[in-house]
């Protein structure tokens, strides 16, 4: 074990002496041979006056069989010299988890035994052709405000719920022998009942579910085995994010929503601090802060539609940018956004762009006063330069892809991004569509795109240190953001633009689709994903504990084990940047 | 009768680890073996206070170090049974560890042992030594003659020069502490004598390979 110095392993490869790996303060080497009881196969040298621990093979013995956190750090790959590229990071991840601090678990459990969940059953249910009637007396003896329509097979078709009852029979004035097919919601959202209680929820929540219904294989042409309501999920659990976004949706007052997204900053810490899955962090936040921006639209489209009357109905959207599209920003740092809207005859045109603005002037200002930060670049909404038509939009995008010079391909990193956050989906569509046409038309963007995505300097120095900053008001810190998420976001953009994938954002989801996609580099991929999810981790709660955008890290105030987890991390990265390298002919693309 | 001994006017004889540890003296090391291949035993005492005359130890700690290599198997650790222990003390603080007490004479033997052909090292070791003489006195113990090194002026030589002017240097500035954060050792398990005699250990090594560097290459030059 390193004390202190440096230690590189070498091998003779080629009969020529090369360097594998560095060890620094705190590796520990030489450990395969002792598990595997081998040889040795790499030498060691000192690259400097170095202190090593030398532990007995005896009392390592004993301490991996008896310390179960030891030989887990050992079975993940964290000691040096084990020439594996690519350390497989679900096993760090583990590790981690169970060696991170335990100080947060008295804390309030969120989601009591999470692992299972305990849906209602047997289910309230009618068959097709049964009469209201006696579906309500059914629901009526046994207390219940819901009941699910299957078919013969059991397989569930529908549901009725009291609102139904109130809305599409009482005040239709429908008489009580009406089929409950007539009135049910249909089709029924269905799920597995052995999917993760975090999956489960997040989906309810992202489709603003009531009721979830289970069947045996997931899809409603199988058989019904329980039903769980968001009622009994807010009944267990208080103060959750169901609530917050309920709250959300209900408020029309400023200082209420910004009140609401403290509130939210709180769960993201619990969230955190529990290793919730980062998927599901970001689903929830994402969700969150969409509604914010909906809210605010809402707002700011109320307060100025007296005066326009004519265009105020010109169908618009919202668009994400940046790590907002991509749906990853759990802290409130800078936002990127912009509106594009449905081209307009010429007489109205002026009118509708003074209206658009000054909606997304209110727009904005509502976000800032939600403890959003403003774009120091300001690819906002409100600049007028970012708030157009979907004709001048086209145009912006065939420009850069077309002439690929530093400030398009920018452009393109931040504005390829982009996510219909609220407004006409069918908007951000056409955009789309529009984009993957122009590639198409210019292939030789994509290799302008991916030389691009390479220019950010690698994470690691010679020596296997962090490459801190030089200068400046960050110096001696690690910048995350730049060294380790966004050559990993460039590339995941790059790759999946070549793969004309449409609606995957995330980075990480960017990863899964693509390890889906190319299944000889699946292994690669899904580590490059989860690597990405563990940067987000720290990031936000650096970010967090620092009051900042968490991203300027100083190496030395992260423990051994998070140093050597962030190391483990930078694999991929290079991997990566190879895969892109090799695919879009890099080395031979002019500089 | 011999009432010279009894009323301690005359040293009782002397037991066979004294014996056997002055023939050690006797041998010389050559002073052109390279420091690398030069045998260490880095110790360190806690006393009640700094007076020679009036204090006494109250623990040690020992490492030896030879081949560049610090022992950690072979370091010692003891504790004196203190001559009176106040029962207030226990009670404030609470001190009714189990440590491994020994004797007088366990602890000179041991020293004595681990000491044989090697050669002493410690920060401000005078009066360390001057302690265990003290200690051992009484058993028979006249003088600890041995090469010693000590890592104070070490440090000084190294740093200032071997013809400095003394009353230029500042003593705070080689504290073990001070030299310890100079060096980049961290400071654990500061002030026990075990602790410190390893932190000591660490700053050897640094010293020497900073020696072997400016040309102090062999036991004649390191003790030159």
């Amino acid at each position: 074990m390193v004390k202190d110095g440096a230690i590189k392993l070498t091998d003779f490869i080629d009969g020529e002496e090369q360097t594998i790996e560095f060890c620094d303060e705190g590796d520990v080497f030489g450990v395969l041979a002792l598990l595997g009881k081998r040889p040795y196969i790499l030498s060691a040298k000192a690259k400097e006056n170095s202190l090593i621990m030398a532990v007995p093979v005896g009392i390592f013995d004993k301490i991996l069989k008896e310390n179960s956190q030891v030989s887990l750090y050992f079975a993940s790959g964290f000691a040096s010299g084990q020439v594996v590229v690519r350390s497989d990071l679900s096993q760090t991840q583990k590790v981690r988890t169970l060696l991170g601090n335990n100080s947060h678990q008295n804390g309030l459990l969120l989601f009591p035994g999470q692992a299972s969940i305990n849906y209602s059953q047997p289910v309230i249910q009618c068959r097709i052709g049964d009469t209201i009637s006696k579906a309500v007396a059914k629901m009526s003896t046994d207390k219940v405000g819901s009941i699910i329509i299957v078919d013969e097979n059991n397989c569930p078709q529908g549901i009725i719920t009291d609102k139904d009852l109130r809305n599409r029979l009482i005040a239709k004035g429908l008489p009580y022998d009406t089929l409950v097919e007539d009135i049910m919601s249909h089709p029924v959202i269905t799920a597995k009942k052995d999917l993760e209680f975090s999956q489960i929820y997040l989906n309810m929540v992202k489709n603003r579910l009531h009721h979830l219904v289970f069947t045996e294989d997931g899809t409603c042409q199988s058989k019904l085995i329980g039903i769980i309501s968001d009622h009994d999920i807010l009944l267990s659990q208080g103060n959750s994010p169901a609530v917050l976004i309920k709250a959300l949706q209900d408020s029309s007052d400023v200082h209420e929503i910004a009140k609401l997204r403290n509130q939210a900053e709180g769960m993201l810490i619990y969230f955190l601090e529990n290793e919730l899955a980062i998927d599901f962090i970001a689903g929830i936040i994402t969700e969150i802060n969409d509604t914010i921006i909906q809210r605010a639209i809402a707002i700011a489209k109320a307060r100025h539609s007296v005066d326009f009357r004519d265009v105020c109905d010109t169908p618009f959207c919202f668009l994400g940018l940046g790590s907002e599209g991509r749906g990853e920003q759990l802290l409130r740092t800078d936002l990127d956004n912009a509106i594009v809207y449905e081209d307009v005859p010429a007489e109205l045109e002026e009118k509708t762009r003074r209206f658009m603005h000054l909606m997304a002037r209110d727009i904005m200002d509502i976000l800032f006063a939600c403890g959003f930060h403003s774009c120091p670049a300001e690819m906002m909404a409100n600049n007028p330069e970012w708030c157009q038509p979907l004709s001048q939009w086209k145009s912006y995008f065939s420009h850069w892809i077309s002439k690929p010079d530093q400030q398009s391909l920018l452009m393109a990193s931040i504005f390829f991004d982009f996510r219909a956050v609220a407004g006409k989906v069918a908007l951000a569509e056409a955009l789309t569509e529009h984009v993957y046409k122009e590639i198409g038309k210019e292939r030789i963007f994509l290799n302008f795109f991916a030389k691009n995505a390479l220019l950010n300097p690698p994470p690691l120095g010679f020596f296997r240190n962090f490459m801190v900053e030089k200068s400046g008001e960050h110096a001696e810190k690690f910048d995350i953001k730049l060294r380790a998420m966004m050559p990993l976001a460039d590339a995941a953009r790059v790759l999946v633009l070549n793969h004309q994938v449409v609606g995957v954002n995330n980075t990480f989801k960017r990863f899964e689709k693509l390890a889906e996609l190319e299944p000889n580099q699946a292994e690669l991929f899904k580590d490059a994903g989860k690597a990405y999810e563990i940067f987000m981790r720290i990031r936000a709660l650096e970010g967090l504990s620092a009051s900042s955008s968490g991203r300027f890290i100083q190496p030395d105030s992260l423990g051994k084990l998070q140093r050597q987890l962030l190391k483990n991390a930078f694999f991929p990265i290079d991997e990566i940047q190879k895969i892109l390298r090799v695919r879009f002919q890099l080395d031979y693309f002019g500089k | 009768m011999d009432w010279k001994s009894i009323f301690g006017l005359r040293p009782l004889p002397k037991p066979g680890y004294i014996k056997a540890y002055e023939q050690t003296l006797l041998k010389k090391t050559s002073k052109a073996k390279p420091i690398r291949e030069l045998d260490f035993l880095v110790l360190d005492t806690e006393t009640t206070g700094l007076d020679v005359r009036k204090d006494y130890v109250l623990s040690y700690g020992a490492v030896q170090v030879s081949n560049n290599r610090m022992r950690i198997s072979e370091s010692k650790e003891f504790y004196m049974r203190p001559k009176k222990r106040s029962k207030e003390a226990v009670k404030v603080h609470g001190l009714i560890q189990v440590r491994p007490y020994i004797s007088r004479e366990q602890l000179i033997r041991s020293f004595l042992e681990d000491a044989s052909n090697k050669i002493l090292v410690g920060h401000h070791l005078g009066f360390d030594l001057a302690m265990l003489e003290k200690l051992g006195k009484t058993l028979g113990l006249k003088k600890i003659k041995q090469p010693s090194l000590d890592t104070f002026e070490l440090a000084v030589r190294l740093e200032v020069g071997k013809y400095h002017n003394p009353n230029s240097i500042a003593a705070q500035d080689y504290s073990l502490d001070k030299l310890c954060e100079r060096y980049q050792i961290s400071l654990d398990d500061r002030h026990t004598a075990a602790g410190d005699a390893l932190l000591t250990a660490q700053l050897l090594l640094k010293l020497l390979k900073l020696a072997e560097r400016k040309g102090i290459k062999t036991f004649g030059d390191l003790m030159a």
